[in-house]
C-alpha cells in the first residue's frame, strides 16, 4: 500500500503541473493536439524514468557538490536517445513536437524529480515516482489537449467533429493555452476545498 | 573543500561522462541509417510530387549571392522531344521560422508543383498552408468507417500549380480556395491568401520569385562552365 502511494501522489496529491507547478512550458506549448499531448507524455516519462532510476542507483557515490551537473549530463544524455530514436522512427512525431524534445532537458519535472526524491530515495521508489508522476502530468496535459483541440480546430485525434462548424482559433493559440490551464487549476482548487470542508463538518 | 573531494568528483563526472558519451555514440550509429533513409525517402516523394511525369536526372548545388542553392534537372520524353523542368528549393522567413518549400518547373516558368518541406507557422492560420482539407469526421471514421477519398494535397500547394513563376506571384483575399476559382486566379497569376497568415502567404510567393531568379542565375552560370 505504501508503494502504491508512491505511484499515485503523482496524478492527484502531488500532480506536477497542478500542484506543483513545474513543466509549464511544454504544457503550454505542446497541448494544440490529443495525440501531441500523448507523445510528449511518452518521451518525458521515459526520461524521466531513465534518470530516476539512473540518479538514484548512483545516489551514494555522487558528492552533494557536484550532483548537478551530474543529473543534468545523465537526463541530457537519455533526451538525445529519445530525440534520434523519434527521428528515427517517429519522423511525424518528431516534427510535430518539434524544438519541445531537445527543451525536455530543462523540463523542470524531470530535475526535480531527480533533485527532490530519486537521490534520497531506493530505485523501486523512484522507479514509481517517476511513472506515477509521468501519468500525473500525461493526464493533465491530455485533459487540456483534448479542451484545446475540440473548441479550437473542431478536431478530435486529428479527426473533424462537426462538418463546416468554424472553431475558436484563439483555444488553439498561447492564449488559449493559458485560459485552459487557468480554469483546470480552478477546478481542481475547488474539489480540494470542497474535500478539506466535508473533512471538517464530518 | 579538501584536495582528495576535488579529485573524487572529477573522476565521477569523468566516468559518468564518458558512460553518457559512449552510449550516445552507439544509439547515433543505431540509428544513422534509418534517418538518413527517411530525408532521402522524404526528398523523392517531394520530388515525384512538384515533377509529375518527369524523372531527375541530376541534384545540384551552387553557390549564388553567396548562399547555396539547390536544385534538380528533369527531363520527359513526350512525342519524341525531350522536355525539360527543374525542381529547386525555396525558403523565406515566415511568421514563425522559415518555410522551405521545393517548386517544380517547366521550360515556360510555369509551376508544375508546389509543397512545403518545413514549416514552424501559427497551428490553425500559417500551419494550414499543409492542412488537407478533410471533411471525414470522427464518427466518420470510426463508426460508420464512410472513408472520402482523401486528397493528399493542400489547397494552398494546390492552387500554386499551373501559375507563372517568372512573373510577381499576386495575393488576393478571397478566402479558402476552392476548385471554382483556379481559372480566375490563373489568369490574373494570383494566389489566394491564408484567413489570418498574409505573411505564410507572402513568404511562400517571394520565396518562388526569389528562388526562380536563383535558378535562372544557376542555369546560365552551368552554361558558361
Amino acid at each position: 500500500m505504501d508503494y502504491f502511494k508512491e505511484f499515485i501522489k503523482g496524478v492527484w496529491q502531488k500532480n506536477p503541473i497542478l500542484v506543483l507547478g513545474i513543466g509549464m512550458c511544454p504544457t503550454l506549448a505542446v497541448t494544440t493536439s490529443a495525440s501531441n499531448a500523448i507523445w510528449m507524455t511518452i518521451a518525458t516519462t521515459f526520461v524521466l524514468l531513465g534518470s530516476n532510476i539512473l540518479v538514484s542507483a548512483i545516489r551514494s557515490i555522487v558528492p552533494t557538490h557536484v550532483r548537478i551537473p551530474i543529473f543534468i549530463t545523465i537526463i541530457a544524455s537519455f533526451v538525445i536517445i529519445v530525440e534520434l530514436t523519434l527521428k528515427a522512427f517517429q519522423p511525424d512525431v518528431y516534427k510535430a513536437l518539434g524544438i519541445f524534445i531537445p527543451l525536455i532537458v530543462v523540463n523542470c519535472i524531470i530535475l526535480g524529480r531527480a533533485e527532490e526524491f530519486a537521490s534520497k530515495n531506493s530505485t523501486i521508489r523512484s522507479i514509481l515516482d517517476a511513472l506515477g508522476m509521468g501519468l500525473g502530468f500525461g493526464l493533465t496535459l491530455f485533459t487540456l489537449a483534448v479542451i484545446r483541440e475540440i473548441l479550437g480546430a473542431n478536431k478530435l485525434f486529428g479527426y473533424t467533429l462537426i462538418n463546416g462548424m468554424k472553431p475558436a482559433i484563439i483555444m488553439i493559440l498561447a492564449p488559449g493555452a493559458f485560459f485552459t490551464l487557468g480554469l483546470l487549476l480552478w477546478a481542481m482548487n475547488v474539489i480540494k476545498a470542497r474535500k478539506s470542508w466535508f473533512k471538517r463538518t464530518e | 573543500m579538501k584536495p582528495a573531494d576535488i579529485i573524487k568528483a572529477t573522476i565521477i563526472i569523468s566516468v559518468i561522462g564518458f558512460i553518457s558519451a559512449f552510449s550516445l555514440s552507439f544509439m547515433k550509429k543505431i540509428t544513422q541509417e534509418p534517418i538518413a533513409k527517411q530525408e532521402q525517402e522524404k526528398k523523392l516523394a517531394a520530388l515525384a510530387l512538384v515533377l509529375p511525369g518527369y524523372t531527375v536526372q541530376q541534384e545540384k548545388t551552387v553557390t549564388i549571392d553567396n548562399t547555396s542553392f539547390t536544385f534538380w534537372i528533369a527531363t520527359k520524353e513526350e512525342n519524341r522531344i525531350i522536355k525539360k523542368a527543374w525542381a529547386f528549393l525555396a525558403e523565406k522567413k515566415g511568421y514563425g521560422g522559415p518555410v522551405q518549400s521545393i517548386v517544380g518547373v517547366d521550360e515556360s516558368n510555369t509551376i508544375l508543383g508546389f509543397t512545403i518541406l518545413l514549416q514552424n507557422e501559427t497551428p490553425g492560420l500559417g500551419a494550414r498552408c499543409v492542412e488537407v482539407a478533410s471533411n471525414e469526421t470522427f464518427i466518420d471514421h470510426f463508426i460508420t468507417k464512410n472513408v472520402t477519398n482523401k486528397e493528399e494535397v493542400s489547397w494552398f500547394q494546390e492552387q500554386f500549380i499551373g501559375l507563372n513563376a517568372g512573373k510577381p506571384i499576386a495575393i488576393q483575399k478571397k478566402g479558402d480556395w476552392h476548385k471554382e476559382m483556379k481559372d480566375g486566379l490563373i489568369q490574373q497569376n494570383a494566389v489566394t491568401a491564408i484567413t489570418g497568415a498574409t505573411i505564410t502567404t507572402k513568404a511562400v510567393t517571394q520565396s518562388i520569385e526569389e528562388g526562380i531568379q536563383k535558378l535562372h542565375k544557376a542555369l546560365t552560370l552551368q552554361e558558361v562552365q
